[in-house]
């Protein structure tokens, strides 16, 4: 009986150990630290930039505006400093992580983040090998499209309330395809969280819910924050759901004692 | 019905499952994962390799040595007919 008991468990415990490639795959689909840490370094430098520039850009207007030249032409003096400072930093993070060394600034940060954990990673998705060309077409088509739409937003061709109702017609599609052809299986189907959000938020705007914004900036705050709010929300609950992934497959594959230390 | 010895052997079969849902793993990601010791997990991956199941890529990341595995083509198909006589083993009622 007893014999037949520990059959049927060794039976089972090998059973579990098909998981195992569906939570390795589960887990590397959602290591998203990398991308969060990036995009959070972008958002603070957007951030300094936007308030150097908008502090010396307001020296100069406020030196000539009370009729002191002095004080403009140094606001003026300082900007110019300021936008070629930028430039040269641009031409060195070109140089250093552009061109043939696309990638290696997510690499180190990635090694960085998951020096402990290890790499393990998905293939590269066909399509991305093959129709570079069509993803950045793409791309282009919809930034020009999302920036339009911004525009008419803030000239009130189209109502503050419905410019992401309306950006959700393209935004939603783009996401979807552009998981689908492009980031399919490198990401998991989890980053299509983001454009669900997004076509709920257009739906509720649409049904009547107030959560837009009609202020004089709310053509641009009402399509990028729910873009980027909604984009970080998913990147977060990716990453939490690697760290479970991550724990799901240790409880598949720990050895424990002789098995882990002899052959 | 034979099954593959080298496959058997439960850090190896753990090793291959690993390996068999992803494209590339190094060798810090298998040690943490499995929970084995380097040399230990160095013996299985040099047996692993001498099967021809796996391909070993050793590169420099800066100034550290980095060591990824693949699966080869020979060792996804030798992993799944491992399944599939183990299945058929089991099915027939042997021990």
């Amino acid at each position: 009986m007893n014999s037949k008991q520990n059959h049927k468990s060794q039976a089972q415990n090998t059973e579990k150990l098909r998981e195992i490639p569906k939570w390795t795959r589960k887990y590397a689909q959602n290591r998203t630290l990398t991308i969060m840490v990036l995009l959070g370094m972008l958002g603070l430098f957007s951030m300094f930039i936007a308030a150097i520039v908008g502090f010396t850009l307001g020296l100069a207007v406020a030196g000539f505006r009370k009729g002191n030249i002095v004080l403009g032409c140094v606001g003026i003096a300082v900007l110019i400093a300021v936008l070629a400072a930028l430039v040269k930093f641009y031409i060195f993070i070109f140089k250093k992580f552009g061109g043939k060394n696309k990638g290696l600034l997510d690499q180190i940060i990635d090694r960085w983040i998951y020096s402990r954990e290890g790499i393990a990673s998905i293939p590269v998705p066909e399509a991305t090998k093959k129709k570079k060309w069509l993803e950045i077409t793409v791309a282009i088509v919809w930034g020009g499209l999302f920036l339009g739409t911004m525009y008419l937003g803030m000239v009130n061709f189209i109502p503050v309330k419905y410019v992401q109702p309306i950006s959700a017609l393209y935004c939603v599609p783009y996401m979807v395809l552009g998981w689908y052809f492009w980031r399919s299986p490198r990401t998991g189907p989890i980053f299509l969280l983001n454009p669900t959000l997004y076509a709920i938020h257009a739906i509720l705007i649409v049904a009547g819910v107030p959560i837009f914004f009609s202020s004089s900036f709310g053509a641009v705050l009402n399509m990028s924050l729910p873009l980027l709010g909604y984009g970080y929300l998913t990147f977060i609950i990716g990453h939490l759901y690697s760290r479970y992934a991550l724990k799901k497959l240790k409880g598949l594959t720990h050895l424990e004692g002789e098995a882990a230390n002899g052959d | 019905m034979e099954i593959d010895k080298i496959i058997h052997e439960p850090a190896r079969l753990r090793i291959m499952m690993i390996l068999a849902g992803l494209e590339q793993a190094d060798f810090t990601f298998l040690v943490t994962t499995l929970g084995l010791t380097r040399g230990n997990l160095n013996r299985h991956m040099e047996k692993l390799e001498s099967a021809g199941y796996l391909k070993v890529k050793r590169s420099f990341k800066g100034k550290v040595r980095n060591t990824s595995y693949q699966l080869t083509q020979e060792g996804s198909k030798a992993l799944a007919q491992y399944w599939e006589n183990l299945d058929a083993v089991r099915r027939s009622g042997q021990p």
